[in-house]
């Protein structure tokens, strides 16, 4: 690696050009609804004509879309809770236990991860039917923990890495026993991953359409669902305000996140 | 401090019934399905390698799969060198605008998609000022949208696990190399490269995994006939009730998948999410 004052050859600068370009087109399309957003009327035009909050307001007082919200915040709030309780765990018991059959277990516990999503659609799909709970916010927080928790157990695994084995081992010596040291030591150390887990998991939750798809009732519509009807019928305006508000988000937790995983 | 091996287990055991109950037991489900449930038949196998629709759909499954992880790492490349290049306080800013789009809805690109490529989007009415009414082009609902969206998709998961193995060199291996008289592009090619190869391996396996089981991009971006096989199967659970079918078809997938994964856990075993390393 140079320092940046050492000559640059045009075929570095053609790099860092390619490389730009690319950045810009990555974010390119999220960026273009954000002024969109803010049309007074109810066509989609870039640039708008004149700016209002006219579709914000059908979004927040004039429609179901906070309906579709709000279950998807106590659908995203369940699977928080499910998949660290779940995933924490996990990750402690993989990253400091010695048992036999470790490494096929963890591979289990990772695997929702790889199955397409469609396919995790149609099995819970048929499975929930069968269990009653087609259609229920408790059908969809098991769906999205499901989805969720590998991602808590990598996020903890890896946090659990820069956790000093040393003062675990000091305070044992000094008589802690196991849970003590667990609730005293490792878990406060932790503190700054596992909110960087609970993080993903309300994201991981927030924005899953496919399996809510196959899964979710009349009842129990996700914004994600919401969105993807929206698009697939008509595209509405309001998805415009509703994006904006989703990449802010999204944004706000990837920032958040590189805050807390800053101080390693 | 280590666990005995009771103590690890103990952890380890609310996730694991919580996955064999919600995970496993959803998946054998779908097993028993395509072979009929108790029937214990192949026809709905058979009828997948017969009809000449479900042989195009794999068709199509894997030629936009394979041309979109083409086009990834070509655009992942550049990112992940830049960034595996930078100090590390400004990669790891530079790093948010790779996070910010990984992060960032599917829907929200897909509508922005639908809104920047469609007939009267903001690319066609910038080619009507430009060039007058005869340059719209129809850029979306077909093939070219498809590729477009699931691309813009995939980039992240390559670019990190691209970087990883960017990070990974030996910075001592280049300075040898200048050293001696080696200029920049010869250094990339004979040194960084070619040590780089399994990082764009893998991200080509994770971006073959992905795409494959794409369902919202090909749905929402392409044609009304250009299937995939996750909107076949959705057709098949939502339109003709044909349960088995679309099982059998799940199945498939999931074992085409499976094979990549295996695969891909061969190339990187300890990076299998293709996740920030």
């Amino acid at each position: 690696m140079r320092p940046a004052a050492a000559r640059r050859a045009p075929l570095s600068l053609a790099a860092s050009a390619t490389a730009w370009v690319i950045y810009l087109l990555l974010a390119l399309p999220s960026l273009i609804i954000i002024p969109m957003s803010f049309s007074s009327s109810d066509e989609l035009v870039f640039p708008p004509h004149a700016l209002s909050l006219h579709l914000y307001n059908i979004y927040f007082f004039e429609s179901n879309w906070m309906a579709a919200t709000t279950e998807s915040l106590e659908v995203a709030t369940g699977t928080v809770m499910v998949s660290l309780l779940l995933g924490v765990g996990a990750a402690y018991g993989l990253a400091r236990g010695e048992f036999p059959g470790k490494s096929l277990l963890a591979m289990l516990l990772l695997s929702p991860a790889f199955v397409p999503a469609i396919v995790l659609g149609l099995g819970l799909y048929l499975y929930l039917g069968v269990a009653h709970l087609g259609g229920t916010t408790a059908g969809l927080i098991i769906s999205h923990s499901l989805v969720a928790t590998p991602f808590v157990i990598l996020t903890t695994m890896a946090g659990l890495r820069h956790v000093d084995r040393n003062l675990e081992i000091a305070a044992t010596v000094m008589g802690a026993g196991r849970l003590l040291v667990l609730r005293r030591v490792t878990l406060p150390l932790l503190r700054p991953t596992i909110m960087a887990a609970a993080l993903f998991a309300f994201l991981i939750s927030f924005d899953e359409v496919v399996i809510a798809y196959f899964i979710a009732g009349v009842r129990t519509q996700t914004l994600p669902v919401k969105m993807y009807s929206a698009i697939h019928w008509e595209i509405s305006p309001v998805l415009a305000a509703v994006s904006t508000l989703l990449t802010l988000l999204s944004l706000g937790i990837c920032v958040a996140v590189a805050l807390l995983q800053k101080d390693r | 401090m280590r666990l005995g091996a009771r103590d690890g287990a103990v952890f380890v055991i609310p996730a694991t019934i919580f996955m064999a109950a919600a995970f496993v037991a959803p998946l054998l489900m779908v097993i028993v399905t395509s072979v009929g449930g108790t029937d214990l038949t192949l026809a709905h196998y058979k009828e997948l390698v017969s009809r000449p629709l479900y042989i195009t759909v794999l068709w199509n499954t894997l030629q936009i799969s394979a041309l979109s992880t083409i086009a990834t790492i070509l655009l992942a490349y550049p990112i992940a060198y830049h960034l595996a290049r930078q100090p590390p306080r400004r990669r790891a800013f530079l790093l948010i605008l790779v996070l910010l789009p990984f992060w960032t809805s599917i829907l929200v690109k897909s509508f922005a998609f639908t809104v920047l490529l469609g007939r009267d989007g903001t690319l066609n009415t910038a080619l009507i000022w430009l060039f007058g009414p005869g340059a719209r082009l129809p850029m979306l609902f077909n093939r070219p949208a498809v590729l477009i969206g699931m691309t813009h998709y995939l980039i992240p998961f390559a670019v990190f696990s691209i970087l990883a193995s960017l990070l990974a060199q030996n910075p001592e291996l280049r300075r040898a190399a200048e050293i001696m008289g080696a200029g920049r592009l010869r250094i990339f090619l004979t040194i960084t490269l070619p040590l780089s190869l399994p990082g764009v391996l893998a991200g080509a396996l994770l971006s073959m995994i992905l795409s494959m089981g794409m369902f919202v991009t090909p749905a929402l971006l392409g044609g009304r006939t250009d299937l995939m096989i996750s909107n076949l199967i959705d057709f098949h659970v939502r339109e003709t009730l044909d349960w088995n079918a679309a099982a059998a078809l799940a199945v498939c997938l999931m074992v085409v998948t499976g094979l990549f994964a295996a695969l891909l856990s061969r190339v990187r075993p300890g990076q299998l999410l293709g996740h920030e390393p």
